[in-house]
């Protein structure tokens, strides 16, 4: 059992140095991600995909995180690239995601009635153990002008916030200080979502944020059992 | 390892295979939404395929200090739900047989009295199973978010539903497929020992409820409790799987039937009815110590000495076969 804590260890060493390597390489650590203003409110722009044409796309590329736990097999590369255009609307700033994913992992689970079940004969049924959905997310500091955090869920001094949206469970806004931390916070935000022909687009809304504030984003993809850490991820842009 | 540690020990002589645990715990702890497939007790009969089905060679456990891969068991592993078609047939007229659909593929206890065949002699015996509440849990190991936790006062495993974010890793660590996925709270579940019964000195449901008298339950470092008699001091009771390497705290006695039709006045061992192969592949090794030892205790017993051990196995009464004392594991704050 020891000597699987000092595996685990090693494993996030070596993640965080090649995440370290990536920052550190050659080509530029992450990009400008200029926002294109619109004077459409930020209801509108969020649910028309059409006015996102005036928004110029930047690509960024995706990484694998290394395999962390023995439980699971590794996980190849499969999503090499997400397509990120970022606009202020409406004092409001809102980040389009769009990939490609051949597998579209979602599902319509069953609203759960507010009665209480005792009083149903008929519960809910858990319908499948072994799915996971489709994800993506927007990490930022929650303290403005802070130092960029780590990039595995921020740092104790340094936390971050998660806009997280899941394909079956919707919009959930998490926070972490640090790896392992990661909460629900119980609040929800708007967010837009569509998946055509292989490929997702979801459309988010963030709060007013000011230039120069970093952004990591992060896609997991359902049919290669992905959730938690087991993910793509970017390094971390800039909001411009 | 926590301060003490519940224990049940199950003598699988007694199984009726009547499933009143099973329907005990299930209408006290799993009768909500989305927990329809979860058992947190089953009864499977052996040989067979459990539940879920196979459970037992997909993988998981410790292997030289490393948690062993799995893959998750599927809904075709436990079995779809299905409905009857009683409306048509007792609302709508129509002359139909009444039939389930989807058409049953699985499902728990699915192949009940089934068993196996030893020459042209079927055998079988009932195995009831809960969480083994184990001393090195894969389960808890195998958590990134630290949501399993064994609680430090009586080494029951329990998985905090606040912290649990419903990845899963747990049910393909577990070796004994013993938690299960709710898709609707999107977390997952597992026995709790019935913890808030035990901490009201009740014994757990499952036990009270056993018409068969089965089950024993108390603290294994506590001299006085049947488990510690039964385990430690009689040594008849032995974990399932040993090999997993997590060491669960639920023991079985295991079957002695008597020997082969015919084969009156020989040892259990010489002609059993069970292989003992099977046994062996269930206990380990030591299964068959175990069982000599209960065979001598038995021989003694029909030529009128009087057997300790065995009047502790009849069970005769509650305070026999509990020893549950809330004062016993206090937290002295
Ligand atoms: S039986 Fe499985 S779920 Fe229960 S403590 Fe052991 S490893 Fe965990
Ligand atoms: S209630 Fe007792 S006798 Fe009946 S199946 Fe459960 S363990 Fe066996």
């Amino acid at each position: 059992m020891r000597t699987n804590r000092v595996t685990l260890l090693l494993v996030v060493v070596l993640a965080t140095s090649t995440i370290a390597g990536a920052q550190a390489g050659k080509a530029p650590a992450g990009q400008t991600l200029n926002a294109t203003s619109l004077s459409a409110t930020a209801d509108v722009l969020l649910n028309d995909p059409a006015l996102w044409g005036q928004v110029s796309a930047h690509r960024i590329s995706l990484n694998r995180t290394p395999p962390l736990y023995d439980t699971d097999e590794p996980a190849s590369l499969e999503i090499p690239v997400l397509e990120v255009r970022v606009a202020r609307a409406g004092g409001k700033v809102l980040v389009q995601m769009s990939w490609a994913d051949p597998t579209h992992d979602s599902a319509a689970l069953p609203e759960v009635p507010n009665t209480p079940p005792e009083t149903r004969f008929r519960k809910l049924p858990t319908e499948a153990d072994d799915r996971f959905f489709d994800a993506a997310a927007v990490m930022f500091p929650t303290k403005p002008g802070a130092v960029t955090p780590s990039l595995q869920m921020g740092d104790t001094d340094d936390p971050v916030q998660i806009y997280y949206w899941n394909a079956a469970r919707g919009p959930m806004l998490m926070e972490a200080a640090g790896r392992g931390t990661t909460r629900r916070t119980g609040a929800s935000f708007a967010a837009h979502a569509a998946n055509e022909k292989g490929r997702w687009t979801v459309a988010i809304e963030l709060p007013d944020l000011p230039a120069g504030t970093p952004l990591a984003f992060a896609i997991w993809n359902g049919s290669q059992k992905d959730r938690d850490g087991r993910k793509y991820f970017s390094v971390w842009q800039v909001l411009q | 390892m926590s301060k003490h540690q519940y224990a049940m020990v199950m003598d699988l002589n007694k199984c009726l295979g009547c499933q009143t645990c099973t329907i005990a715990c299930k209408k006290l702890w799993t009768d909500r939404d989305g927990t329809g497939y979860m058992y947190w007790n089953n009864v499977e009969t052996r040989p067979g395929m459990g539940y879920p089905r196979q459970w037992d060679r997909i993988g998981g456990g410790w292997k030289n200090g490393q948690l062993q891969p799995s893959p998750l068991p599927t809904m075709d592993d436990y079995g779809h739900a299905w409905e009857f078609n009683y409306e048509q047939r007792l609302y709508e007229g129509k002359k139909k047989p009444v039939m389930p659909s989807p058409t049953p593929t699985s499902g728990v206890n699915w192949d009940e009295d089934v068993g196996g065949m030893n020459g042209e002699e079927n055998y079988y015996f009932y195995l009831p199973r809960i969480c083994n509440h184990c001393t090195y849990p894969a389960c808890l190991e195998a958590c990134p978010r630290k949501a399993i936790y064994k609680r430090d006062e009586d080494g029951i495993v329990v998985l905090d539903q606040e912290r649990c974010q419903g990845y899963r890793y747990c049910i393909k660590a577990c070796p004994y497929k013993k938690i299960y996925y709710n898709e609707v709270t999107g977390k997952s579940e597992k026995c709790i020992f019935c913890y808030p019964r035990l901490e009201k000195g009740e014994v757990n449901a499952c036990a009270a409820q056993c018409p068969g008298r089965l089950r024993f339950v108390g603290l294994l470092d506590d001299p006085e409790s049947p488990v510690h008699k039964l385990v430690l001091v009689h040594r008849a009771a032995l974990p399932l799987f040993p090999e997993k390497g997590t060491q669960p705290n639920v023991f079985y006695v295991p079957p002695f039937n008597p020997p082969k039709r015919g084969s009156y006045d020989k040892s259990i061992l010489e002609d059993p009815r069970l292989p003992l192969d099977y046994l062996i592949y269930l206990f380990g090794p030591e299964v068959r110590d175990v069982i000599t030892r209960l065979e001598a205790e038995l021989k003694s017993a029909q030529r009128g000495g009087r057997s300790e051990l065995l009047q502790l196995l009849i069970g005769r009464d509650a305070e026999t076969r509990y020893r549950i004392k809330p004062e016993l594991v206090q937290i002295k704050l």
